[in-house]
């Protein structure tokens, strides 16, 4: 508009303004609709789950499917690790749902209380955690506990001799999940003892795990088994005996589930109380449930479904929860 | 290079030669690092190409079908180019590129009148932005006020018109919007959106050619293909709105070059490119089709370009996050624009530089330069403690990634605007100083519009890191999967970077490598784009000196 005291622009200034009017009337007159309303009566809002990255493949693949029955639920999945997730997001109050690979502790169950967030266990799924070596290594194919110990449970082991004189007297390359990962909680406990080395490469990437897996011959690892079933051709999983006594079984599905494999483990998810008085998670986690038996948790992400008595279980709960 | 010469011979020594090997040494140096720059970035590009492409998956035939239709036509046409008429070459570039970066750009103005405003809205808005204009000119008009009430008059217009008082007194706008009849969307488009571009291209129009009449087949022209929408737009399988984004923002530019490169008469054989490669690409189609080649296992696809997130690689998508990213990018440019901007003009125009101040000046300088440098992480927590934490809003939405994004290239913006100011020479000041400009008046008319193209190219660089980041997003609580693009600035969203992220760490190795690879050129696209507006905007402030 620079050139208005030469008068140029005043011509297209009363034209743009006639032009616009005009255009204006001709679209008022010729055709037009009423303001559009939101479709009322199909349910929408949000639902925001935090948690564990073993657990996001099972809720990711739920809200999926939930969200082509209301596609105007705005489910979020994110894995942030057990304990960041409870931490972080779910006992502060801006999760509905943390998803765990080990149940909730009881210093997290208080600082949920400090904020009137009431967490519910829901036992969704199993795994079997798989322990991974390189498949160059052709010295070990399977540990018992008290070998895994030696390894995973402080920072004296530094070469593979240290744990067994057969073995090749070269440096231990250790890949685990990171300290804020359910996983990491959960070996800590049932395998190592309550202690964990921290001489280790932590990582919330699986992917991390594999491929470090993958570059030397001297690596281990452990991490969940749907992570495996992926990578079956990448990595070598031991065969896990509890003790010496026992036979070591590989880890599968099935294993998991009749408990012959010792490093199964089960999964939960924890809706708050609060928030399934809101109708967008109360359905999202009425969805998750009735679906947790279904066959694809194992064909497509490679967890144990959970059974009917767990299901119905949950569901109970869930309706007293929402119910009050 | 020997020097030879025999005057100078005497003053070198007595064999009348200077060592040359430190300097071919230097010289090999510098070329072996250009070249291993080269070849690093060189081969990341090829590696992230043919993950997204796979170009091993299709026919040879295939290959053979495309390289005979399209690349060896292109190939001998720009050999002709620079053998013979490197001015139709110029041509020939420019009016490839064009039609590809409009048609980016139509996509981006697709996904505003999408997402952020609806056709409503905008209609709306630009119904009560003419109102404000035409109160406050005809107060002009009717009064002349002083500065105080034109401020005082205007404030209360904007709030009148478009503001609103929440819950007092509804705006202008959104009593438009609350109406029980408006204009279908297309038709709010069509004059609220083509008809002020229509006008502008006629006036342009008008003004090159200096002929009315031109002018006025310009303008009408490009509301008439716009309009023709209603009935081509079905025809050729698109909605009418989509048919009015691409006939004004690709339609309007492409149809303003061709028509200037006719008239002008010079390089015209360079439009022969794009018609070349345009009929190759139809010629090869039919070929494929018949001969049934397959073509390779594209991963970056119109549905990859659409679709949300799935856990099925093949129809996984980036939309929602493309969305997301564009939607962040304009709360950052809002939040660190003016406030960077306004730092930068009091830190050179205004601010003390001698004595104790002036030190302390210098200190909160170095500081704003050293903020450059601070990891993205540590603006990730800044973020969270500032917006979420402490202002209480909600983690992972829109605002709270892109102010904390925002606080992340806030010092480069302040950094880059300061260099421009400091370029405007000072001797331009003091003329206006002297001509009894006062200093608002030297800074708003001299040295603004000397430095605004430096300005507006620093920042574009600096939206260009934004883009990229995700270390801030991952501290705010941007969510790993989000399928539903967000709908206003306070919605759950996610960006490209934390999207390409969530893929990296996915199980399914498809992930990691075809998808990933698809998003990271969707990602490097966009950028492309932002730096060349950069450099467009540099070139032509620069070729204005």
């Amino acid at each position: 508009m620079a050139d208005n005291q030469f008068g140029r622009d005043a011509v297209s200034r009363r034209k743009f303004i006639a032009a616009t009017g005009a255009v204006g009337a001709v679209a008022l007159a010729g055709c037009s609709e009423t303001s559009d309303e939101d479709g009322d009566g199909e349910l929408s809002g949000q639902v925001i789950v935090k948690g564990s990255s073993t657990v996001f493949p099972i809720s990711d693949e739920m809200a999926q499917r939930f969200m082509e029955e209301y596609p105007k639920v705005n489910v979020t999945t994110d894995s942030t690790g057990s304990g960041g997730g409870f931490e972080n997001h779910f006992c502060p109050g801006d999760a509905d749902i943390n998803g765990a690979s080990r149940p909730i502790k009881s210093e997290e169950e208080d600082h949920c209380a400090e904020n009137d967030v009431t967490p519910m266990e829901m036992h969704i799924a199993g795994d079997a955690l798989t322990v991974a070596v390189s498949p160059d290594n052709d010295w070990v194919d399977s540990m018992t506990f008290d070998e895994l110990a030696q390894i995973w449970g402080d920072d004296s082991a530094t070469l593979w001799s240290d744990v067994n004189s057969d073995w090749p007297d070269k440096e231990l390359e250790l890949y685990g999940p990171d300290t804020t990962s359910g996983t990491y909680d959960w070996f800590t406990e049932n395998v190592n003892g309550g202690s964990h080395r921290t001489e280790y490469e932590g990582t919330e990437d699986d992917n991390t795990i594999i491929q470090g897996l993958e570059n030397s011959p001297y690596a281990m690892g452990y991490f969940g088994y749907a992570y495996y079933s992926e990578n079956e051709d990448r990595v070598k999983a031991l065969d896990i005996a509890e003790s010496e006594s026992d036979d070591p079984a590989s880890p599968s599905l099935p294993a998991a589930k009749d408990g012959t494999y010792p490093l199964a483990r089960p999964l939960f998810v924890y809706p708050s109380e609060e928030a399934v008085q809101r109708e967008p998670v109360y359905e999202f986690m009425k969805f998750y449930l009735e679906n947790s038996n279904a066959d694809w948790i194992a064909d497509e992400v490679g967890y144990v479904p959970a059974n009917q008595d767990m299901v119905d279980e949950n569901m109970s709960a869930l309706e007293s929860a929402a119910g009050e | 290079m020997a020097t030879t010469d025999d005057s100078a011979g005497a003053w070198f020594g007595s064999d009348g030669q200077v060592s040359q090997l430190r300097g071919l040494l230097f010289k090999a140096g510098c070329l072996g690092a250009t070249l291993l720059a080269l070849f690093l970035v060189f081969v990341f590009l090829v590696y992230v190409a043919v993950d997204a492409i796979e170009p091993g998956t299709a026919d040879p035939a295939w290959w053979a079908t495309v390289a005979a239709t399209v690349a060896v036509p292109a190939v001998a046409l720009a050999a002709y180019y620079y053998r013979y008429d490197p001015r139709a070459g110029e041509v020939a570039y420019t009016a490839v590129g064009l039609p590809i970066a409009a048609t980016l750009l139509a996509g981006g103005v697709g996904i505003v009148f999408r997402h952020i405003v609806s056709p409503h809205e905008w209609l709306a808005l630009v119904v009560a932005a003419l109102v404000a204009y035409g109160a406050l000119e005809v107060h002009d008009r009717v009064r002349r006020a002083g500065a105080f009430e034109r401020a005082a008059i205007g404030a209360i217009v904007l709030v009148v018109t478009i503001v609103g008082l929440p819950g007092l007194v509804p705006s202008l706008r959104s009593l438009i919007l609350s109406l029980p009849v408006l204009p279908m969307a297309p038709l709010s488009l069509l004059g609220t959106f083509v008809v002020p571009v229509a006008l502008a291209v006629g006036w342009y129009v008008r003004r090159e050619r200096e002929s009315e009449r031109a002018g006025l087949i310009a303008g009408g022209a490009t509301v008439a293909a716009a309009a023709l929408g209603a009935v081509a737009g079905p025809v050729a399988g698109v909605s009418w709105t989509t048919w009015l984004i691409l006939t004004t923002v690709v339609g309007v530019p492409v149809g303003l070059y061709v028509e200037r490169v006719l008239s002008g008469g010079e390089g015209v054989s360079g439009l022969a490119l794009p018609v070349a490669l345009a009929a190759g690409v139809v010629v090869c189609a039919v070929v494929v089709e018949t001969a049934g080649f397959t073509g390779p296992d594209v991963w970056l696809d119109w549905e990859f370009l659409t679709n949300a997130h799935n856990r099925t690689p093949r129809e996984a998508g980036i939309y929602p996050a493309l969305v997301g990213s564009v939607m962040m990018i304009i709360v950052v440019a809002l939040a660190a624009f003016p406030v960077g901007v306004g730092a930068a003009i009091y830190l050179e125009e205004y601010a003390p530089t001698g004595g104790l101040l002036g030190s302390f000046v210098e200190l909160v300088e170095i500081n704003i330069a050293n903020l450059a440098g601070v990891p993205s992480v540590v603006y990730g927590l800044l973020g969270l403690a500032l917006f979420i934490n402490a202002g209480g809003l909600q983690p992972g939405i829109v605002i709270v990634g892109g102010l904390t994004v925002a606080l992340l290239i806030l010092p480069i913006v302040i950094v880059s605007a300061q260099e421009a100011i400091r370029a405007v020479p000072d001797s331009q000041r003091q003329a206006a100083y002297g001509m009894g400009a006062t200093r608002w008046q030297t800074v708003r008319t001299v040295v603004l519009p000397r430095a605004m193209p430096g300005i507006l190219t620093g920042t574009i660089l600096a939206l260009g890191r934004a883009i990229g980041e995700t270390a801030p997003l991952l501290m705010v609580g941007v969510a790993a999967v989000v399928r539903i693009s967000p709908t206003s600035f306070f919605g759950l969203f996610s960006a490209m970077p934390r999207q390409l992220y969530s893929w990296a760490q996915l199980a399914k190795p498809d992930f990691y490598h075809g998808v990933l690879a698809a998003g990271v050129l969707v990602l490097l696209i966009v950028l492309l784009m932002m730096n060349g507006t950069a450099i467009l905007l540099r070139n032509k402030y620069q070729r204005r000196d």
